[in-house]
């Protein structure tokens, strides 16, 4: 048990309904771990549990060793990033970004030199005093990161965090994340319905499905694997390659 | 042309009574059949100014009482509307706070009556906030129901993973965020106090003596001139208000009516 | 409703602000009223409930109100409905759309007090009929204050509702895309009459449904405005309520509490039958 984080033995149900069947789940340190699932499968539950916004009702979560379920999500150090940007409206993009600096009472200097980098970093040094209406998705998606990565979270969640881009943003900010979490030695849980962007994201990669997590032991596995839906999708463009798509 | 003269007379109709109420406050003799006073003071407003004019009393009272059931009740209604959002039972809590306006206020007074005087409230200002405060607040629920949408309680989960704690994420993310919903539910206490007879009648049992109060008051002493003046101090802060927002106080009729 | 296992405190606070107050205002005229408690208590009789029952000025009350109720909200959604259809454009913006708002600045007891003293015998409007020669003395004027029909009522209480009502229909408006619809049903060669009996009418009634029964409930309960406009024969069911609670005769006191208790009941029922008749009337079409 010497993982960065553990997830052992996890169960929820919902007015009856099963919503995770005992899930067992690890995952090291400054890796990206991939989990894809559909909507319904239980991935957004799983999620919630391990920051802490939901409680399951069996199992054990560890994290650098120490258990967290009982921790409130405030004191868990792991931020949950959802599908949509959920920029304060009410603050600006330096403000929003220097949001979990200003809850831990960070003098303004520092608060200052960390957020400008931070815009810096995420390319959005001239948008500082904008309004997050004024922003474009793509642009809301990276303040909603920079906002995350700034409070150095030991863990980052994200739910289908590219959902609602376009094809084109999706991709630039899925280039954007992998460098930032290389750069950063993130480790993050990269949930997503997406079997392209699963790949790509995760340096491991898993998959929910009706409440039961499957783990491969390499991306080779999860080629290979019927289920996975990789070799379907090979066969698919191969095919259409062979000019034998009237077959299908 | 037919379309202007309707809207003429709908804004004939819509402003006579406020200019009405402003000259017959002005007038001391009204004999039949003049239109206008055939006598007038500018006297019952300078005693305004006289601290020991019952009116004047009546108006420091009304403002009192009121801004404190508004304060009051929005604050309650805001922590229960939030655990009424939360819950899994919202749509019935939220039709049971339908009913205490369902019931007029005066019926409500009636029933309840009985516990004011074994309390000894009845007679008592503090008698009257309460009784006005059980009326507001589920209203003031209802109003406040609708700020609790699933981005803000998502926004209130992403304060708490970035480290918030719960007095952090209610001073920075909640209350700037609700600004405006409770302005509106203090606006809203604030004018159903502010417009509220019979059941202040009732529990106050006339000894507290607000602006409403002294209308039927001066229309009982057969006085239109101070009862004009009285109704047009009770109008006076709801026209001001519609200067500055007036979706502060259509907002109410809007939040029953989207009530399905 | 509840399990117990899901008491929690906020539920239990909830309760005791929002709805104890009112089931013990029950509870004690429930027992009052038959005979249990109360300064002249007899033991327990039904005395009090077959006399309200069988009085016809109970009934009598009650129907009032709800005629006046109707006979109001019909008049301000035949105004509001006339002024939302021809005139939306200037109700969004220009003078009238802040005019409008206005009104609702007006608590019933200034409405009830301007219409008394505009349209009572020797009010405004007699005197200015007067002035210009067409009546020739105070009593030629109608009676449309304190008068049998209710006249003053029903004009205080539709003065107060059609702003309200217009400003609900105007949303729906709004919300509802109405000017798309219309553009629809006459490309589709409806007739400018069909365009507004088969497409606008519907839909800002559907839509309103809910708001004319809070708006009919308001008027029935309403207080303040009978109390300066109305007179004691008939009278509203708030009015006659109050009076009989009021009143210096102790035997009148039980029949307040039995009478108020009915008109609970009676407010309940039109609310919450109506919501089920809703629901119902969905399911069936979905």
């Amino acid at each position: 048990m010497s993982e960065f984080l553990n997830i052992d033995d996890l169960s929820k149900t919902f007015e009856g309904q099963p919503i995770l069947n005992g899930i067992h789940l690890s995952l090291e340190s400054n890796t990206v771990l991939s989990i894809l699932g559909k909507s319904g499968s239980g991935k957004t539950t799983l999620l919630k549990i391990i920051a802490g916004l939901e409680v399951a009702d069996q199992g054990r979560i560890s994290l650098e060793g120490k258990p967290v379920m009982t921790m409130k999500p405030q004191k868990r150090n792991i931020v949950y990033l959802y599908q949509e940007a959920l920029l304060f409206p009410h603050l600006t993009i330096f403000e929003n970004i220097a949001f979990g600096l200003r809850l831990q009472k960070k003098d303004q200097a520092e608060i200052e030199e960390r957020v400008i980098q931070m815009l810096g970093t995420i390319g959005l040094d001239h948008m500082k005093y904008k309004s997050p209406n004024q922003l474009s998705g793509g642009e809301k998606q990276r303040v909603a990161f920079g906002r995350a990565i700034i409070v150095e979270p030991k863990l980052l969640l994200l739910d289908e965090p590219f959902g609602a881009l376009d094809v084109e943003t999706r991709h630039s900010m899925q280039q954007l994340f992998k460098d930032l979490a290389k750069q950063l030695s993130i480790s993050a849980l990269f949930v997503t319905h997406d079997l392209k962007e699963a790949i790509i994201m995760g340096d491991d990669i898993g998959k929910i499905e009706n409440g039961n997590y499957k783990a491969y032991t390499s991306k080779k596995e999860f080629y290979e694997d019927a289920k996975s839906g990789v070799t379907d999708e090979i066969d698919f463009w191969s095919n259409l390659q062979r000019g034998e798509f009237s077959k299908l | 042309m037919r379309k202007h003269i309707g809207q003429s007379i709908v804004g004939f109709i819509i402003l006579f009574p406020i200019v009405f109420l402003l000259i017959l406050s002005f007038g001391k003799q009204w004999f039949y059949p003049h239109i206008l006073p055939n006598i007038w003071q500018t006297s019952q407003w300078e005693s305004l100014f006289s601290p020991s004019f019952q009116l004047t009393k009546s108006l420091g009272l009304s403002l009192l009482l009121s801004i404190s059931v508004g304060l009051v009740s929005t604050v309650t209604a805001f922590y229960f509307s939030k655990k009424i959002a939360y819950s899994y039972n919202k749509t019935t809590w939220l039709s049971l706070a339908y009913v205490p306006y369902l019931l007029s206020p005066i019926i409500f007074a009636v029933l309840i009556h009985f516990y004011f005087l074994k309390t000894g409230l009845s007679g008592s200002l503090l008698g009257v906030i309460i009784a006005q405060f059980l009326i507001c607040f589920p209203f003031g629920i209802i109003i406040c129901s609708t700020f609790w949408t699933s981005q803000i309680q998502s926004l209130e989960n992403l304060s708490f993973t970035l480290g918030g704690s719960t007095t952090q994420t209610l001073k920075r993310v909640l209350l700037p965020l609700a600004k405006s919903t409770l302005l509106l539910c203090f606006f809203q206490c604030f004018l159903i106090s502010w417009f509220e007879y019979g059941l202040t009648h009732f529990i106050g049992a006339g000894k507290v003596k607000t602006l409403t109060v002294s209308v039927f008051a001066y229309v009982n002493e057969a006085n239109p001139f101070l009862a004009a003046l009285a109704g047009f101090l009770l109008i006076l802060p709801s026209i001001l208000l519609l200067l500055v927002n007036k979706r502060l106080i259509f907002k109410t009729s809007k939040k029953l009516a989207d009530y399905e | 409703m509840f399990s117990i296992k899901q008491i929690t405190p906020w539920k239990t606070a909830l309760f005791i602000l929002m709805l104890l107050p009112m089931l013990l205002g029950l509870g004690y005229g429930l027992l009052y009223s038959f005979g249990v408690i109360g300064l002249l208590n007899t033991g327990f009789t039904t005395e009090h409930w077959s006399d309200v029952l069988l009085n016809f000025s109970f009934w009598k009350s009650l129907l009032f109100s709800f005629g006046i109720g109707l006979i109001s909200v019909g008049i301000s959604l035949v105004i509001a409905l006339w002024m939302v259809v021809n005139w939306h454009h200037d109700l969004r913006k220009g003078k009238l759309s802040t005019l409008i708002y206005l009104p609702l600045a007006f608590p019933a007891t200034v409405v009830g007090f301007f219409i008394f003293q505009s349209f009572s015998k020797a009010g405004f409007w007699s005197r200015f009929l007067y002035q210009i020669g067409i009546i020739s003395k105070i009593e030629d004027f109608p009676s449309l204050v304190n008068d049998a029909y209710g006249i003053g009522i029903i004009l205080a209480s539709s003065f107060i509702i059609t702003p309200f009502l217009s400003l609900i229909l105007k949303g729906i408006f709004e919300n509802e895309h109405v000017t798309k619809f219309q553009q629809i049903a006459k490309s589709l060669g409806a007739s400018q009459r069909q365009v507004l009996i088969k497409v606008t009418l519907p839909i800002l009634l559907q839509k309103a449904k809910t708001s004319l029964l809070l708006f009919l409930i308001f008027v029935i309960g309403s207080y303040e405005i009978p109390l300066l406009l109305g007179r004691q024969n008939p009278k509203m069911i708030t009015v006659a309520i109050v009076d009989k609670a009021q009143r210096f005769n102790l035997n009148d006191i039980p029949e307040a509490y039995a009478m108020a208790i009915l008109y609970v009941l009676f407010l309940l029922f039109l609310f919450f039958g109506f919501q089920r008749l809703a629901k119902l009337k969905t399911k069936a079409y979905a």
